[in-house]
């Protein structure tokens, strides 16, 4: 763990490479650059509308079935209600794998922004 | 039990905590240093941080008594509080670490080019956390009450110098490794007893009093409304919470703090799992002690109800530990990022302001505590979730995705968000839990859409204000800072 002394505390968080430099003044400076930063951010906000929407779909359909459909909250698995089973043990799978699969695709947004950028 | 156990463990987590955090004070020197940890904490240490911050009385002890009391209703408040922690991934840490901003105020600053949106962000914060607090306070109060015998102030005092103790001696270098130390106990104080009682429960092939579906209290089940606004609640609310939005300006940049959150609801998951095994226990085992108003403090009493004897005694010692655990760190995480916007705010950001508004962040809350009670641990820390969702997550949602939005859509919106929300609670409370109407119990589910709606109509009819900075602001937000190849 290396350790970085910053004496400002404010507003400090300066970019910290000149690659960085170059990416960020691309983006700024030029038309195109403004266009590629709109598309990004434009990429990454529907990846994660579209990742929280099917998560919430999936729990909705969930609570639908332990809620109206018959006899299933009843049913049980090794001797665990289905209801217990799905809300306490289930969702979070579903959970975890959703997230694993956002933090592939925006890596891969940024990575193709940076392509994008790179290819000026 | 035995008052010696209880004691016993509070005084070795205090220990424990005070040992870490002097030990991080050799490496904390620097304003920085005391503020965000110098962001070079890697991503395990800063998941578990998170996830030991974020595990508050509520979920050590509240989740398992809610079970006790409701059943599977209660089940939602798990999923939320993990699920809330998949929405600040989707859409808050990769670019609020990018903003470079220290506290939530800092940010909102940055992005609408405004003090007063600062100040107002700030009062905001400060409300929210000391209403964090306070649950808090009244966990460790409930806590050493049940374990020792000792009057309830006790509990909620020593609390309050532990944190004040480590925060002013080590800031938040010391906060982290501290905080990750305390998720580890955490999941080890509820995770062994629970094993530990599965083992010994089928071994004697002891019969259970009650069946998981039979509710012991009666009372009425929850309906789709309070479901839907709990949801919206915790969903909303985590990623407005200041001390968790703190933890991530530690990561060094916007890939690891995506990385980090990934981590995080892995640990969650696996956490989660033994409070609601508790609570299936309890309703089974123990449904009596639903009866007696005691439900919280079901973890708590579950080993020496069920084992007993020298190993009851052992695992309640450990339980307790937990307990604290829960309390001290959650509590140290607010007061950190309460500090750190008090401080920033009344004394300029220096190193001996920051000690002064930590004592400040503390104190005040645990007066609050001693004039207030509560029955549900859960339940008063969701209201603070819905509190956060209907203030601070509209404007940091919008702030983050939308160019339009401007200082006063956000003062409109947050100002809006804690009247309605705010107004629900204090009537709420006034009517009391059992005649409260669901719609005041539960404000959410339509405090949060009228907070974002008034925020974006706000800024709508102010369009001329949207700050000349908003391309540069944005494009920071959003803009990976290292080439991505390399990263992999």
């Amino acid at each position: 763990m290396t350790r970085v002394r910053v004496t400002a505390p404010r507003q400090s968080a300066a970019p910290t490479s000149s690659r960085v430099l170059h990416t960020q003044e691309a983006a700024e400076d030029s038309d195109a650059g403004r266009i590629f930063v709109r598309s990004l951010i434009r990429s990454q906000l529907r990846l994660a509308l579209v990742v929280a929407c099917g998560f919430l779909i999936i729990l909705a359909v969930f609570a639908t079935i332990l809620v109206y459909g018959p006899g299933v909250a009843g049913t049980r698995v090794f001797g665990i209600p289905l209801d217990w089973l799905t809300l306490g043990v289930g969702i979070y799978p579903v959970i975890g794998l959703s997230a694993w699969l956002y933090n592939r695709a925006a890596a891969r947004n940024e990575a193709r922004y940076q392509d994008l950028v790179e290819d000026k | 039990m035995n008052p010696a156990v209880g004691l016993f463990a509070f005084l070795a987590v205090s220990l424990a905590t005070a040992v870490i955090g002097f030990y991080g004070l050799r490496v904390s020197r620097t304003t920085s240093d005391f503020y965000v940890a110098s962001r070079t904490v890697p991503p395990w240490w800063n998941a578990s941080a998170i996830g030991g911050e974020y595990l508050s009385a509520a979920s050590f002890l509240g989740v398992a008594g809610l079970i006790l009391l409701s059943g599977t209703d209660a089940l939602w408040f798990p999923v939320g509080y993990t699920a809330g922690y998949l929405m600040l991934l989707l859409f808050v840490a990769a670019p609020l670490r990018r903003s470079g901003a220290y506290t939530i105020p800092d940010f909102t600053e940055a992005r609408l080019d405004s003090a007063v949106v600062r100040r107002v962000t700030s009062l905001v914060v400060v409300a929210v956390g000391w209403l964090y607090i306070v649950p808090q306070l009244h966990g460790a109060a409930l806590t050493i009450r049940i374990t020792t015998g000792l009057p309830s102030w006790v509990g909620s005092t020593a609390v309050v110098a532990v944190v004040c103790l480590t925060v002013v001696a080590g800031g938040m270098r010391s906060i982290t490794f501290v905080q990750a130390f305390q998720y580890w106990l955490k999941l080890t104080a509820l995770a062994v007893p629970v094993v530990f009682i599965l083992l010994v429960l089928s071994a004697n092939g002891t019969p259970p009093q009650a069946t998981l579906p039979i509710n012991p209290t009666g009372q009425a089940a929850a309906g789709a409304y309070q479901h839907i606004s709990l949801l919206v609640a915790l969903l909303f609310g985590t990623l407005g919470l200041p001390h968790v939005l703190v933890r991530f300006y530690t990561n060094p940049d916007g890939q690891s703090a995506r990385r980090t959150t990934l981590i995080v609801l892995g640990l969650l998951s696996v956490f989660y799992l033994f409070p609601t095994v508790s609570g299936a226990l309890g309703r089974m085992f123990a449904p009596g002690l639903a009866l007696t108003g005691q439900a919280d403090a079901l973890v708590l009493l579950l080993p020496g109800k069920l084992i007993g004897g020298m190993a009851g005694d052992l695992l309640s010692a450990l339980v307790v530990a937990g307990a604290f655990a829960a309390f001290l760190s959650t509590t140290s995480g607010l007061v950190v990022s309460l500090s750190g916007v008090i401080s920033q705010d009344l004394f300029g950001g220096s190193v001996r302001g920051f000690r002064l508004a930590a004592v400040m962040a503390a104190v005040v809350p645990l007066g609050f505590a001693f004039m207030t009670d509560t029955l549900a641990l859960a339940g008063s820390v969701g209201l603070v979730f819905a509190f956060t969702a209907s203030t601070i997550c509209p404007v940091l949602l919008l702030g983050i995705w939308w160019r339009g939005l401007t200082d006063v859509g956000a003062i409109a919106g947050m100002v809006t968000g804690a009247l309605l929300c705010g107004g629900a609670m204090v009537m709420g409370a006034l009517l009391g839990a059992a005649n409260a109407p669901a719609w005041l119990a539960q404000p959410a589910a339509w405090s949060v859409p009228a907070a974002f709606t008034v925020t974006v109509a706000a800024s709508l009819l102010t369009k001329n204000r949207v700050p000349s900075s908003v391309n540069r602001v944005m494009s920071r937000l959003h803009v990976p800072e290292r080439p991505v190849a390399t990263e992999r």
